[in-house]
């Protein structure tokens, strides 16, 4: 074919493709459609898997006594903290005087319960809630994939795994030493070394049942208004004051489990033997037991376990700002 | 002949002519709206589809189902009303061609043998149905938006069969694979030029809707909406799966004379992956000499004859490229952080957009002996045939030599820590490579070993965000040293791999190694070179 036959007959081909409609619509909806999948691929990016409420959309009723511009933390001198001095305790169960004692409260085969000593610390009086957790996903959210749909503020964070309650104590760590409203007894200890973090289950422990021994943290009878537990559900945190109980901490006893940032190991209790047994897979103590327990679980020196993994929605966790 | 479908058809459908090998049925559309009724039926059927219960599994798939159904049907009514007005007829014929059926035909192999050693292919199954329904459904639509005759065959089979074999979007995703369709169809219907004095499409369809949705995933960071990777990886469960692909991958070279192309693209890339090995001691790829789902790319997706050069000189030049694009873009890809599985979808579309300017060059060679190197009259001038025992020859020979089915040096985790160590080049970069993906499959192991290295700064820069990150995620998989880490951050806790995380780890070679017994396991650890396990005596410490 000459050039000139194989050029007319392209002319008339492309005169062809020109009668046929809708060819720039066309490439018109394509490009449109491109634009909007890469926009649309862009929302996608910035999106968290994260379903939280933001703490402008809690009820005011259920922030009373909490402090918006301090994290959502409780409104009192120590933002919720609570000294715990210097100090031993008595680690463990003694089945003479609790019945209710699991093996994995015994100190060894030749001893009941053990002592322990530990140097002062802070615990928060209650369990870490829903809206200070949220004021941390606000801040950081790619921080946590926590999936939790409550709307209501003041009950305890559930459904959280290990590392995210301690990417939040690692948040509120450094917003407290840099904040001018932390008070400054709080940020002269963090100043000298002190850790927010989770407690370990002897200063859970110490704090829940004071030095006496008692079974409870109220004291060694069971009682039901002070704890919630063998009920159908969470409650606010402090729904259910506890001025007998050691340290005055609320919900020590049920609510929800409270985990730690012990390893579950055999006693007798030693945090030096917490980085052993690297091979073993993780499970991390979990204290006080849930409102869905019976009063068996709800026993301070009660032993968990979990996951770091697990979402659940029985389990939370409280801070303390600690020495390690 | 032609079909004669009605007197309204466009003076273009009166002059096509079937190629030889084309079988044109006779029974031809004589209808004014009763073509209507198959992308009607198409559409319903679609719709129809999200009662099955694998998309009821997934608002997000019923919904993108539903839509996908509703588009077609709004466009469907568009046609017939304009249709009705305009008194113009929308009609078809049926067209059945071999590239269409036997490409299809060759992929469906792969999916069944590939889906027999990775079961989600065959979950996908019904996914791959729907986008085949609305792929005809469109594809009629928008040829009759042209007012163009629609040739009814098996077209869709391989564009769809191509496109799902390297990326899926997820269940949540799911309208994107629609819109990715969409946009190839279109791409195909628009994106034209002139080709030896024929109007004919670039891109090859498939290849321009993975490519530019390949860039846009790319860019926005959003790999992860799709099984991307997981495909790219898994294609090696299935044993022999090289051996495999270049036998079905035989069929194709013998009836559509595209050896030169695959076998040359082949060719480059061992080539240059054994001179990179040679030169620095470290294998190019992780995974073999060429990946597996690189070696399925360059049988299907570069041999579309519409879209690649008609000399032979130009199409071993086409594959030379593509082998070339492949490597380079493999280390810009890994350069970037991006996903590396992408080397082999985004350099097709710029490799169709070049045909012409090859073939020109080539044309443009005053040679005879240079332009007909490939022509000899081997085989009493049955060329392809030529070509094609010579891809065996090297083929064979790249087996006996260890280099496809085998055991690769890129897979072994203790060889990439050791040639960090030592300083081989591109070494670290590639460990941190190889446990990303290890820690993205979950193998607790990789993801402490990374939030170490970013810890440390040893291996790569320190990243405390990054390490946290890793750390938390190797936690969360019940690694106690990952835990501990956490804990303390300046603290480096490190362990073996426990026996889960060996059942990842080993995988090479395309086993299954869940069910594996544990001796069996520490045994094959130990050949890997894991010290640890050839000191257990095959037994777990």
């Amino acid at each position: 074919m000459s050039k000139a036959t194989a050029d007319n007959k392209a002319e008339a081909m492309e005169a062809d493709e020109h009668e046929i409609p809708g060819r720039a619509l066309g490439l018109s909806i394509m490009c449109a459609m491109i634009v909007f999948v890469a926009f649309w691929m862009s929302l996608q990016s910035g999106q968290t898997y994260l379903t939280v409420n933001t703490t402008s959309t809690f009820d005011a009723d259920a922030t009373a006594g909490f402090l918006a511009d301090s994290w959502y933390l409780p409104d009192d001198e120590l933002l919720g903290f609570v000294l715990i001095p210097t100090g031993s305790f008595l680690m463990g169960s003694n089945p003479a005087l609790d019945r209710l004692a699991y093996e994995n409260e015994r100190w060894s085969s030749s001893r009941r319960q053990g002592t322990v000593d530990l140097p002062e610390y802070y615990i928060g009086k209650f369990e870490v809630t829903v809206a200070q957790f949220s004021a941390f996903i606000e801040d950081s959210p790619d921080q946590a994939n926590s999936v939790f749909s409550s709307a209501v503020a003041n009950i305890p964070i559930t459904n959280i795994t290990w590392p995210e309650a301690l990417a939040y104590a690692r948040w509120l760590e450094q917003q407290m030493k840099a904040s001018a409203n932390t008070p400054e007894d709080l940020k002269s200890f963090l100043e000298s070394g002190g850790r927010i973090i989770l407690p370990s289950e002897a200063e859970w422990e110490k704090a829940a049942r004071g030095t006496d021994g008692r079974v409870f943290p109220w004291g060694n009878e069971t009682r039901s208004d002070l704890a919630n537990y063998g009920s159908t559900a969470v409650l606010p945190v402090g729904s259910k004051p506890c001025t007998e109980c050691a340290h005055g901490l609320a919900d020590m006893s049920g609510n929800v489990w409270e985990i730690t940032r012990s390893p579950m190991q055999a006693y007798p209790y030693d945090s030096e033997d917490d980085a052993e047994n690297l091979s073993d897979d993780a499970l991390w103590v979990m204290r006080g037991g849930s409102y869905s327990d019976t009063v068996g679980n709800v026993r301070a020196a009660v032993r968990g376990a979990v996951d770091p993994g697990v979402r659940n929605g029985s389990i939370g966790f409280r801070l303390v700002i600690s020495k390690l | 002949m032609a079909v004669s479908a009605n007197s309204k058809k466009s003076s273009r459908s009166k002059n096509r002519k079937p190629a030889d090998n084309q079988i044109v049925s006779e029974v031809a559309a004589k209808i004014s709206t009763a073509a209507f009724r198959v992308p009607f039926a198409l559409a319903i059927a679609l719709a129809l589809m999200s009662l099955a219960p694998r998309v009821q599994s997934s608002a997000a798939l019923v919904w993108s189902f539903s839509g996908a159904a509703a588009s077609l049907l709004i466009w469907l009514a568009y046609l017939l009303f304009n249709s009705r007005s305009s008194k113009q007829e929308r009609v078809f014929s049926v067209l059945l061609r071999p590239q269409h059926y036997i490409q299809a035909t060759v992929q469906l192999a792969v999916y069944a043998y590939w889906g027999y050693y990775w079961r989600p292919v065959y979950d996908h199954a019904w996914l791959i149905l729907a986008q085949l329904l609305f792929a005809y459904a469109f594809d009629m639509l928008l040829a009759w938006s042209r007012r163009r005759e629609y040739s009814l065959g098996f077209g869709p089979f391989p564009i769809i069969l191509s496109i799902n074999l390297f990326l899926w979007f997820r269940d949540d995703w799911f309208y994107m694979q629609f819109l990715m369709i969409a946009v190839g169809f279109m791409g195909k219907e628009y994106v034209r030029w002139q080709r030896d004095g024929r109007s004919s499409h670039i891109f090859n369809p498939s290849a321009f809707a993975l490519g530019l949705f390949s860039v846009v995933l790319i860019a926005t960071n959003t790999s992860s909406l799709t099984w991307g990777q997981e495909i790219a990886s898994t294609l090696t469960l299935a044993p022999n799966v090289y051996s495999f692909l270049f036998l079905i991958g035989l069929i194709v070279m013998y009836f559509f004379s595209i050896t030169l192309v695959a076998g040359m693209a082949a060719i480059t890339l061992f080539g240059f992956s054994a001179l990179y090995s040679a030169s620095t001691g470290t294998p190019y790829f992780l995974d073999s000499e060429i990946p597996a789902a690189v070696f399925l790319g360059l049988h299907l997706l570069i041999t579309d004859p519409s879209t690649s050069p008609r000399t032979p000189l130009g199409k071993t030049l086409f594959g030379v490229f593509y082998g070339l694009g492949v490597f380079g873009l493999y280390s810009l890809l890994g350069a970037l952080g991006a996903p590396t599985f992408y080397d082999k979808l985004l350099c097709v579309p710029l490799l169709n957009l070049s045909v012409i300017a090859i073939d020109r060059a080539v044309r443009s060679i005053r040679s005879e002996s240079v332009l007909n190197v490939w022509r000899l009259d081997w085989f009493g001038g049955r060329a392809n045939l030529a070509h094609m025992s010579i891809w065996i020859a090297f083929f064979a020979s790249m087996s006996l030599l260890g280099k496809t089915d085998s055991k690769h040096q890129g897979d072994s985790l203790p060889f990439w820590q050791q040639a960090c160590i030592s300083g081989l080049p591109n070494a670290c970069d590639r460990l941190l490579q190889l446990e990303a993906t290890y820690c993205g499959d979950n193998a607790a192991w990789a993801c402490n070993e990374l939030g170490v290295h970013y810890r440390e700064g040893k291996v790569t820069e320190v990243n405390a965000e990054l390490s946290l990150g890793y750390f938390s995620r190797g936690c969360e998989l019940k690694f106690r040293a990952a835990c501990l880490n956490l804990l303390d951050t300046n603290l480096v806790a490190r362990d073996v791999p426990h026996e889960l995380d060996l059942r990842l780890l080993l995988r090479e070679g395309g086993q299954n190694l869940m069910t594996q017994s544990v001796e069996e396991l520490y045994d094959r650890a130990c050949i890997h070179e894991w010290k640890f396990a050839c000191e257990s005596n095959g037994t777990p410490l």
